[in-house]
């Protein structure tokens, strides 16, 4: 039912183009205000972090240009290869000496500014290994042996590798995105229940095995309890956004990124942006990333065939994800996991990988058929 | 194998849309709750988290006379205070610190370096004098402040002590008015907040905050200086020559239970208060201690007996042979042998225990305990002071024909100097018994306004008004001509009782030769101003009877004190009866304008001192007219001209 050989034929979607490049330049603006009291103090250069963010995001524009370019079918062809590669850097980056140890977790691989997370690129690895899989095998997706296992064995065994740094956030928007592939290809509802059943009855399992466990979700629900522990991040975010109120204090306003909120032009740059901009602000960044989701949602609906359909939903899911669990750890609706906000957070190889995550989406848009 | 539709795929991928809206939804709703339903509480919180504030005490009110002299003050002591993060060079800064303060090097160096946003220097830092002052200004340290502090001062030193109490180093009341009245007194706390970064910083951009301190009020007292004064210099004057174990002196105005003056000995000096016994200072003995009143409590029983008619001072006759058989047992008045056969007004003069005793049994039980209770004994007065003692009468249950007895001529009961002081007010003021106070008036220290005035508490009516002015005469001719003579005040017609009254050793029984002698007194008897009582406890070296050592001290307080207080001299009062060894007084002749050579001629009993050159006399003291002890000193002041 669907053509072999799309072409292209339309234009990008260019309300996703300009979705992404307004949330970039908010980021960037946001990084300046978040970041030059600390960038003032560590570099007594109070643009430090904000020149550094304006390269990344030029190259990462560069990048996602160039990708765009890049016809989606190439990635299906390659698929094992990048897996493949994902792998191996994945299991590099777990021994002593190659991987970097940066804020407890061993994730990073390569020297000072020109290294990279190999979770980052799992993330995306496995999304566009995972579309082609579905896609060619989705008559198996409703076996339990032939497609669901296998499936989610593969997942997991990157979720187990990216848990051995340990980062449990971008293993949990992994996971979350990938279940979204396997739901879509019509994966059986009773197989997802078993899962469920299965983790829930693990989860009762390392309560039971140790009760402690339970005080650390009591501990997120209330972080005074713990104020210079556990607590202390989600307490100093509140603290910036609580203050913001409908209109916020006003750009450059923050009182927050005086030192009390740690390094707050990466993971908590949200935090910022509704102290300085208030609701309104932070409403507005919701209603991009809303615009973003939706935008992806109608480029997988229109996709040319199965491969971009699921490429582009494992995408778009994954940015929204990531930025769900970002926001919701910064206003104190799930604990703290450590991910970025995406294309506002400073940091430059995953936000060129996610702007070349977005290049692929912005091919596939090109091919969509009305 | 089921083939999925490309319609299943769809609808999937829409219903992840919609569960990503309304996971954004959900998220925009907690956005806006922590935003605006607990926003304020946070935005508290982070306030508080933001903010430094520096604290700026409040000068503490003053404590006034009735005249508006001073009694507490503030003198100005800077303290040092250090903010650790602004300390640029520790070490340099704790030498400096550790020479101007007289401390170590370590501790000056742990203080500025303390991970706190202020540091006191505790207490070496505190109050610091002038010298230190200069020194540290001059060096002007980064991170070294000078917060403006003050200390208590009291001009008066260890005068009226007990009465005004004192204030510890933070300023705040420890003792005595400073305790009772602290919250007044203190004012409220001002601060300026800073807005500041984690790291303590100063962020100028955002403006600071001043709340100024709110100053404690003034407190204007009861209390008159000038009464005061004369009370502790006769105090001094009785410990010299005594030396007793302890001394009390009231005066209040029984017109209004204002208290004049109040001392007791021993006493401190407030501002070195660390370095005397605390019981010295714990224990305000004029209204903390307890003892039997003696005499003075006959005034209680006479006010009964009168009110209650069952005697006629002038035409009732008593005989006492010396002792009185009551129940069983023989009571003995003072002067062995009795007093002979006397009128009850004699009765009172005498001071005559079987006497009282007779007034006692025409009242009853029931009678006499009810005045006493209607006089106030047994319970505190209520004055504006803590520590006031209680206390201890006969439970009526236990009183039987001796207890009755003893109790009408001040003995078995327990009585607070207050309680006496008061109760005599009441007899004399025309029967009017008045909670005694001595915080008059608050005054704001900046508009000097008055913002609260005290009103006199009359709790009683104790008494007619007639009986209180046939007590006034029976107490006045105490005075005049009875037991009470040594209290004589020319022209001030001075009313009052002695009293001798037995102290009870640790063994549970009155102690030989160790009384507490008393002399309560009033005066004028027309129409009271002041009522002063003194209470020696075991004065040395003396006869120890009220009317020899008390009654003398009550005599000048009260006589100097209606001076001071200008009140009119009266005329017309009951004549002193004189009696061997006393000698009749002389009046001072008018020497002015005399020649130096005349003064022979008048100069028969008293001692001439001379002051400055020359043949003429221009002045004089005493002035002309006034009474003195044959024998006294006249001063005159000389001159080369005749004026």
């Amino acid at each position: 039912m669907f053509q072999n050989k799309a072409r292209s034929h339309t234009s990008p979607d260019y309300i996703l183009l300009g979705v992404i490049i307004s949330l970039l330049l908010i980021g960037v603006i946001m990084v300046y205000s978040s970041s030059y009291v600390w960038a003032e103090y560590k570099f007594g250069d109070a643009w430090y972090y904000v020149k550094r963010q304006v390269l990344f995001a030029g190259v990462g524009v560069a990048a996602m240009l160039f990708v765009m370019k890049i016809p989606y079918s190439t990635w299906k062809k390659y698929a094992r290869v990048i897996l493949l590669a994902c792998f191996i850097l994945l299991f590099l980056v777990l021994i002593p000496g190659i991987g970097m140890v940066r804020g407890g977790a061993q994730s990073w691989i390569g020297i000072g500014a020109f290294s990279i997370q190999p979770s980052e690129f799992m993330k995306l690895g496995l999304i566009i290994f995972l579309s082609a899989f579905l896609a060619t095998k989705q008559k198996y997706i409703t076996s339990l042996k032939q497609g669901f296992l296998p499936s989610i064995m593969l997942i997991f065994t990157a979720f187990g590798l990216i848990m051995l740094q340990p980062d449990l956030g971008t293993g949990m928007v992994l996971v979350l995105t990938c279940m979204i592939l396997v739901f879509a290809a019509g994966a059986r509802l009773s197989h997802f229940f078993g899962l469920a059943l299965l983790g829930l009855i693990g989860f009762v399992g390392l309560i039971a095995s140790a009760p402690y466990r339970i005080s650390r979700i009591t501990a997120f629900l209330n972080p005074w309890e713990d104020p210079l522990g556990d607590g202390f991040q989600i307490i100093q975010s509140l603290y910036a956004i609580g203050p913001g109120g409908l209109m916020g204090l006003g750009f450059g306003n923050s009182l927050q990124k005086y030192f009390y909120l740690p390094e707050p032009q990466t993971d908590f740059i949200f935090a910022i942006l509704g102290e300085e901009l208030g609701f309104i602000g932070g409403t507005i960044v919701l209603l991009l990333f809303l615009l973003l989701l939706w935008r992806g949602i109608k480029v997988s609906l229109e996709a040319p065939d199965l491969f971009s359909r699921f490429l582009a939903l494992g995408i778009v899911s994954m940015l929204a994800i990531q930025a769900m669990i970002n926001i919701s750890v910064v206003i104190g609706l799930i604990p703290v996991t450590g991910i970025t906000l995406p294309f506002l957070s400073y940091g430059g190889s995953s936000l060129t990988l996610i702007l070349c995550s977005v290049g692929i989406l912005l091919n596939i848009s090109r091919y969509t058929k009305i | 194998m089921k083939r999925v539709s490309a319609v299943t795929t769809k609808k999937r991928i829409v219903a992840v849309f919609l569960i990503g809206l309304l996971i954004f939804t959900v998220i925009d709703i907690r956005l806006g709750y922590v935003q605006f339903v607990i926003g304020d509480k946070l935005m508290g919180q982070a306030n508080e988290l933001w903010t430094r504030d520096i604290e700026f005490e409040p000068e503490r009110g003053n404590i006034l006379d009735s005249n508006g002299e001073v009694l507490a003050e503030n003198v100005t002591a800077p303290s040092v205070v250090v903010v650790p993060r602004q300390v640029d060079k520790p070490e340099e800064t704790a030498k400096n610190l550790s020479n101007i303060l007289d401390i170590s090097y370590d501790k000056a160096y742990e203080y500025v370096t303390r991970n706190a946003s202020s540091v006191n220097i505790h207490p070496d830092g505190r109050k610091i004098d002038e010298k230190q002052e200069t020194a540290i200004r001059t060096l002007n340290m980064d991170g070294v402040y000078l917060s403006k502090d003050s200390k208590r001062h009291y001009p008066y030193g260890d005068d009226l002590s007990h009465v005004i109490g004192f204030a510890g180093i933070d300023n705040q009341g420890l003792m005595g008015l400073e305790l009772f009245y602290d919250d007044k007194l203190s004012g409220d706390k001002g601060s300026l907040s800073f807005y500041s970064d984690a790291k303590g910083r100063r962020l100028d951009r955002l403006a600071d905050e001043y709340s100024p301190p709110k100053d404690g009020l003034d407190l204007k007292t009861t209390i008159n200086t000038k009464v005061q004064t004369i009370m502790e210099r006769e105090l001094d004057l009785a410990e010299s020559k005594y030396h007793p174990d302890g001394a009390v002196a009231i005066a209040v105005n029984p017109k209004t239970g204002g208290i004049l003056g109040m001392t007791s000995r021993p006493n401190f000096h407030p501002e070195n208060y660390q370095e005397v016994d605390s019981d010295v200072f714990d224990r305000n003995l004029p209204i903390w201690s307890t003892y039997e009143p003696g005499s003075t409590f006959k005034i209680i029983t006479l006010a009964a007996a009168l009110e209650e008619k069952v005697v006629d001072l002038e035409n009732d006759h008593f005989h006492d042979d010396g002792d009185i058989s009551v129940g069983g047992t023989e009571l003995h008045c003072w002067k062995s042998g009795g007093h002979g056969h006397q009128s009850y007004l004699e009765v009172v003069q005498n001071s005559c225990n079987p006497g009282f005793v007779s007034l006692g049994q025409m009242l009853g039980k029931e009678k006499l305990f009810s005045y006493i209770n209607s006089f106030g004994f047994g319970k505190k007065t209520g004055i504006d002071l803590q520590g006031e003692g209680n206390g201890i009468l006969f439970k009526p249950e236990n009183v039987g024909p001796v207890e009755l007895a003893t109790t009408a001529f001040g003995q078995g009961v327990s009585v607070t100097p207050i309680q006496q002081v008061m109760a005599v007010a009441a007899a004399v003021n025309g029967g009017y018994l008045y909670e005694p106070y001595i915080a008059e008036e608050w005054i704001d220290p900046k508009t000097k306004k008055t913002t609260e005035k005290v009103e006199p508490t009359m709790k009683k009516k104790v008494i007619s008004e007639s009986t209180s002015k046939e007590i006034r005469h029976a107490l006045e001719s105490v005075v005049a001509q009875g037991t009470g003579r040594p209290a004589y005040v020319d022209g001030y017609r001075v009313g009052g009782k002695t009293g001798t009254a037995q102290k009870v050793g640790p063994d549970g029984r009155y102690m030989e030769n160790n009384y507490v002698v008393s002399f309560i007194g009033f005066a004028p008897a027309d129409d009271p101003e002041i009522v002063v009582y003194v209470a020696v406890d075991n004065p040395k070296d003396t006869v120890q009877f009220g009317g020899v050592v008390a009654a003398p001290i009550v005599g000048t307080i009260i006589g100097d004190s209606l001076r001071a207080m200008e009140v009119e001299p009266r005329k017309g009062g009951l004549d002193k009866e004189y009696q061997w060894p006393e000698e009749p007084k002389v009046e001072v002749p008018d020497l002015v304008g005399l020649d130096k050579e005349e003064l022979t001629e008048y100069m028969t009993n008293l001692s001439i001192e001379t002051s400055g050159k020359g043949d003429y006399i221009i002045d004089q003291a005493p002035s002309p007219g006034t009474k003195v002890e044959q024998g006294s000193k006249i001063r005159i002041y000389l001159s080369e001209n005749n004026r």
